[in-house]
């Protein structure tokens, strides 16, 4: 029978993972409560927000005991019954949600507010598992890959359409786990092609430099190429295709960029690619926030002394920029710290996926795993303005519920799955 | 099933650490660089609230309050946070229409950024200073909802006594210059323009204090910061004693009432001034407060020139006030002895030059020619000297005479504590070469003889003469600084405390005093002039001047024996040295010597105050 017990319930949930869960969360909710304490204060005073967090960390505790008698035949058995289920939610925000900072993506109950795009990448993980985990599944054949992409480009729609780009962006973190299942890697390296072509073509547009010159270097470097490689017929082919091809794609990509981006949007990604300097306008919080971390210096400036994140110069410093409070109250030393604790999050969250004795649970691991890394790495870039400015929060570390319960979800799902399941 | 891609997990693991590395890598640019970011970080969230100190308050030497400070109120804006919807409002209470506030708007969005060298970002800068009472309750009360606006405190000059304006000098708002040249200043702080003010500015001024508050975004105060490094409270100016007697010099200005003309009183022994004066003059409590501005462009074009310094910048010639110079420096070089006697027909004669003499009596000695004031007697003393065959030549001879004339400080600067000082002139023998030819002769240049022609004085050079005959032969120059308490010599700079000494015999002064004396006396050209009592000397002078009537000088100093006071008269087209100079000098020696007793000279009084020479 293929669902039954491999292991007995004397499996302890993996230490490793929960002590750097643990870790993230007390990182969390010290830098919030600093950030959001009153000015000069110095005795230990919980501000509302901080007393929320407190509360959403309770209920993160009773989500992972409820977890911890979970059957875990259930979590595999439902995960197409979820997805469906999350869709629908995710469906029916659109209609009945009610709208936070230009994204109509929440349920409002009294105070509170619960977003369910949180949700669906829990759902999408499970939904790709038990796909591509079926017994003897592969990853080939358009068919396969079809649905594969089409499980969590679907949700990307919703999420779009709930107007919220962040979150929808998290979905490419899929990508990652469809190459650990046997993806080819020139699709990962062709998907880094494209995305340098399409910077270069932003900064070609941003610079107001006619696009021509670009191909036209594209071309000379290829017909070069071809040159070299005249005696083979076949790398000449494709060496060919592929200048072709790149410039055509970044022609698209200039005239898209021009014509389809409001100027604030071009605003924004031209500020992070460097080529405009707007210090008072958009280019302000990311500046106030590279100002914050600077300012921790090796040791930070201590608890509850980062005047750029608690005087409200940095936006949103409690959530989506939750970094900055790290790097200024912590310095480099509690950059380290957190990395640290994340790092090893992420590289525990590779090994027990490893020692799974199924695929469902290994695609479940890998997918909580680029899922929490994707945020780390667009929520950080932002924050050190590498990235544009994408709000989505730094997973166990920012300030909400849905997003801490939404993540605690994730990765105790799949904890538990390992309890029960692992080899 | 046989997993194919297990390799791929250690791809998942150095990919991972990379990236990473590579953040961590960018953060350190960020935080180990260097620390300007922690320093952007302070100054975005500290505000350091200017506190601003008081003035030195100003007493005349007698301990009386002349000037004190007065609260007054600037509005402040942090121009990023104004908003629209407030304008309407801020005009009402202000009084200024919509361009006035886009014009004063503008200014601050400058000067705000301008002030970021001191406080590097999110500054504020001065909207509206001197806000009048209606105005400051009006808008205190309101600033809640006013938002990017904030009152600043800071004092401005209240004058309790308004009496030697030009001495005291005024207030004005820091020029463009000053706030490049000393980042002590930021715009809109008051300074001294002219005066004691200007002159002892440094001290004056006293010391800023810094209150540090914690600012927001938006930059809401969010309390103090409890730091005591970040807050020091503002020290006062030290309390100023003034020379001047305020109430010899309301007096002065009295008799002056309705005439053009300068007095400088001297405590010789000291240098101290004890009267300044200038007329016409202003109010100095117009130079205060809102009307600061405009009163002093008013003053700026009226014609009678109100702020203008004659008693430093103004130049006249002596006259025959010099003449007891001339006689001193005969009798040291030798040239006359006191009993030498000269003729004089009614005037002196050269050629077909003749420079005219009053009717008088047989031949004078010196104590004579000083009484009469005899032109002819110092023509030719004059040339005596400077055609004195010792010498070589007469170009020689002036030089001898120059040196003199410029030890009694004329032809340079006293040095009194104000800016500004003219030199006034005493031509050397190179300038009269330009005048009158390279080969000039005595006969050419005979009118300095008796204080004529190219020489000039301030009348405080004139007073300083008088200060020099009191002390018989030396000055200490005249300023204005009595003492500050607390100062090292109570502020006196080393000049004011050292006697210049004039290389003339103290016995050669008794001969000029005794003839001084006697001005005042019967057959004096000052007879009746004196005060009962009062042992006074004086000399009278009578200057042409080119422009209209000649003006009057008089330089006295009184008692004849340990003096107190030595003075000098300027009134401009007053005529003859004795009609208005002269009685205003002797009246002003009585009051300061015999403060509290009532006048011997009242009707003297009450015709000078009475009689207008030209209108006001
Ligand atoms: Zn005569």
């Amino acid at each position: 029978m293929k669902y039954q017990y491999s292991s007995s319930d004397n499996n302890k949930m993996d230490i490793w993972g929960v002590f750097f869960y643990i870790l993230l969360v007390a990182i969390g909710f010290i830098n919030i409560f600093s950030v959001t304490s009153d000015v000069n204060q110095t005795s230990l005073v919980l501000s509302d927000i901080a007393y929320k967090q407190l509360f959403f960390i309770g209920g993160a505790i009773v989500i992972i005991l409820t977890l911890s008698f979970a059957n875990v035949v259930l979590i595999d058995y439902l995960s197409y019954y979820v997805y469906a289920i999350v869709i629908l939610l995710n469906i029916a925000v659109l209609f009945i949600g009610k709208e936070v900072g230009g994204a109509k993506s929440w349920f409002g109950f009294g105070g509170f507010g619960i977003q369910p795009s949180e949700f669906l990448k829990l759902a999408t993980s499970m939904a790709l598992a038990k796909f591509l985990g079926g017994y003897g599944m592969r990853f080939s054949g358009w068919r396969n890959v079809t649905y594969s992409i089409g499980i969590f480009l679907f949700p990307v729609i919703l999420i779009l359409l709930q107007n919220d780009t962040g979150s929808a962006l998290v979905y490419f973190s899929f990508f990652l786990v469809l190459y650990r299942e046997g993806m080819p890697g020139y699709i990962i390296i062709l998907a880094f092609w494209m995305g340098l072509l399409t910077i270069l073509s932003i900064v070609f547009q941003g610079l107001e430099i006619s696009s021509y010159y670009l191909v036209g270097t594209i071309l000379g470097v290829g017909s070069i190429a071809v040159y070299f490689a005249r005696k083979s017929r076949q790398w000449v082919v494709l060496i060919t295709f592929i200048a072709v091809s790149s410039a055509v794609f970044s022609t698209i990509v200039g005239i898209v960029y021009d014509k389809v981006f409001q100027w604030y949007q071009k605003d924004r990604i031209e500020i992070v690619l460097g080529l405009k300097e707007d210090k008072q306008g958009m280019g302000y919080n990311l500046d106030q926030s590279k100002v914050a971390i600077g300012a921790g210096r090796f040791i930070g400036r201590g608890f509850q002394n980062g005047t750029q994140t608690k005087m409200g110069f940095v936006p949103e410093q409690h959530t989506d920029f939750i970094f900055c409070t790290i790097g200024e109250e912590w310095g480099f030393v509690g950059v380290i710290v957190f990395f640290s604790a994340f790092l090893g999050l992420l590289i525990r969250l590779i090994q027990l996926s490893e020692r799974q004795s199924d695929a469902y649970g290994r695609i479940l691991g890998y997918s909580v795993c680029c899922i929490l890394f994707f945020h780390w790495f667009v929520n950080i870039g932002m924050t050190i303005g590498l990235i544009p400015v994408i709000g989505i929060p730094l997973p166990f570390v920012s300030a909400g519920g849905s997003s801490l319960w939404g993540f605690t979800l994730l990765l105790f799902t799949f904890l538990r799955y390992d309890q029960v399941r692992r080899n | 099933m046989q997993d194919v891609h297990k390799n791929r997990s250690r791809v998942f693991v150095v990919g991972l650490s990379f990236v990473f590395l590579l953040f961590l890598y960018r953060i350190g640019t960020l935080q180990l660089v260097d620390d300007k970011y922690e320093k952007r970080a302070i100054n975005n969230a500290l505000n350091k609230i200017t506190l601003y100190p008081a003035r030195s308050v100003i007493y005349d030497r007698f301990g009386k309050i002349i000037a004190k400070n007065a609260a007054s109120y600037d509005l402040f804006i942090f121009p990023k946070e104004e908003k629209v919807d407030n304008r309407l409002f801020i005009q009402q209470i202000l009084q200024i229409d919509s361009n006035q506030y886009n014009k004063l708007l503008t200014e601050a969005w400058i000067n705000s950024k301008k002030r970021q060298k001191n406080n590097a970002y999110n500054r504020s800068a001065i909207f509206y200073s001197n806000l009048n009472q209606q105005q400051y309750t009006a808008l205190r009360e309101n600033l809640y909802r006013l938002s990017g606006f904030y009152i600043e405190p800071r004092t401005d000059r209240a004058y309790e006594i308004f009496g030697g304006a030009h001495a005291f000098g005024y207030l004005g708002e820091a020029s463009e210059q000053l706030l490049k040249e000393d980042p002590y200043y930021q715009p809109g702080d008051l300074v001294g323009i002219t005066g004691i003010e200007r002159y002892y500015e440094e001290f004056m001024r006293g010391t800023k204090g810094i209150k540090t508050v914690w600012q927001d975004r938006t930059y809401k105060q969010r309390g103090e910061v409890q730091d005591q490094a970040f807050n020091y409270p503002a020290k006062s100016g030290p309390d100023f004693y003034a020379t001047i007697d305020i109430e010899l010099q309301k007096f002065a200005e009295e008799l002056f009432n309705g005439k053009r003309g300068s007095v400088v009183a001297i405590e010789p022994s000291t240098g101290e001034v004890l009267a300044f004066l200038n007329k016409p003059d202003y109010n100095p409590n117009d130079l205060v407060g809102q009307d600061r501005a405009r009163s002093f462009r008013k003053m700026l074009i009226d014609p009678k020139k109100p702020l203008y310094n004659r008693a430093v910048k103004g130049v006249y010639p002596p006259g025959s006030t010099v003449k007891t110079v001339l006689a001193l420096i005969g009798l040291q070089e030798g040239i006359i002895h006191p009993g030498s006697t000269k003729g004089c027909g009614g005037g002196y004669r050269m050629g077909n030059i003749v420079v005219g003499c009053h009717p008088h009596g047989g031949p004078l000695d010196v104590v004579g020619s000083i009484r009469i004031s005899c032109n002819s007697y110092y023509c030719g003393l004059f040339r005596e000297i400077i055609d004195h065959p010792k010498y070589g030549s007469t170009h020689n001879g002036y030089r001898v005479l120059e040196r003199y004339w410029r030890s009694f400080g004329l032809g340079d600067p006293t040095g009194i504590d104000l800016l500004g000082e003219s030199s006034g002139n005493v031509p050397t023998v190179e300038r009269l070469a330009k005048r009158h030819g390279k080969k000039w002769r005595s006969s050419m240049v005979i009118s300095l003889g008796i204080g004529q022609g190219e020489i000039l004085l301030t009348p405080l050079q004139l007073a300083n003469v008088a200060a020099i005959l009191a002390n018989r032969g030396y000055y200490i120059p005249p300023h204005l600084l009595k003492k500050v308490n607390g100062l090292k010599n109570n502020g006196l700079k080393e000049e004011y405390r050292t006697k210049k000494i004039i290389p003339i015999d103290a016995k050669h002064f008794e001969t000029v005093i005794e003839g001084m004396s006697q001005v005042m006396k019967p057959g004096g050209t000052a007879n009746g002039i004196g005060i009962n009592g009062i042992e006074i000397c004086g000399k009278t002078g009578t200057a042409q001047n080119p422009h209209g009537k000649d003006h009057s000088l008089f330089i006295a100093f009184a008692p004849r024996n340990n003096p107190k006071i030595a003075i000098g008269v300027i009134v401009e087209n007053g005529g003859f040295g004795a009609t208005y100079a002269a009685p205003i000098a002797s009246l002003m020696i009585e009051k300061y010597l015999m403060r509290d007793t009532a006048s011997s000279k009242q009707f003297m009084i009450d015709r000078l105050k009475s009689t207008v020479l030209e209108p006001q």
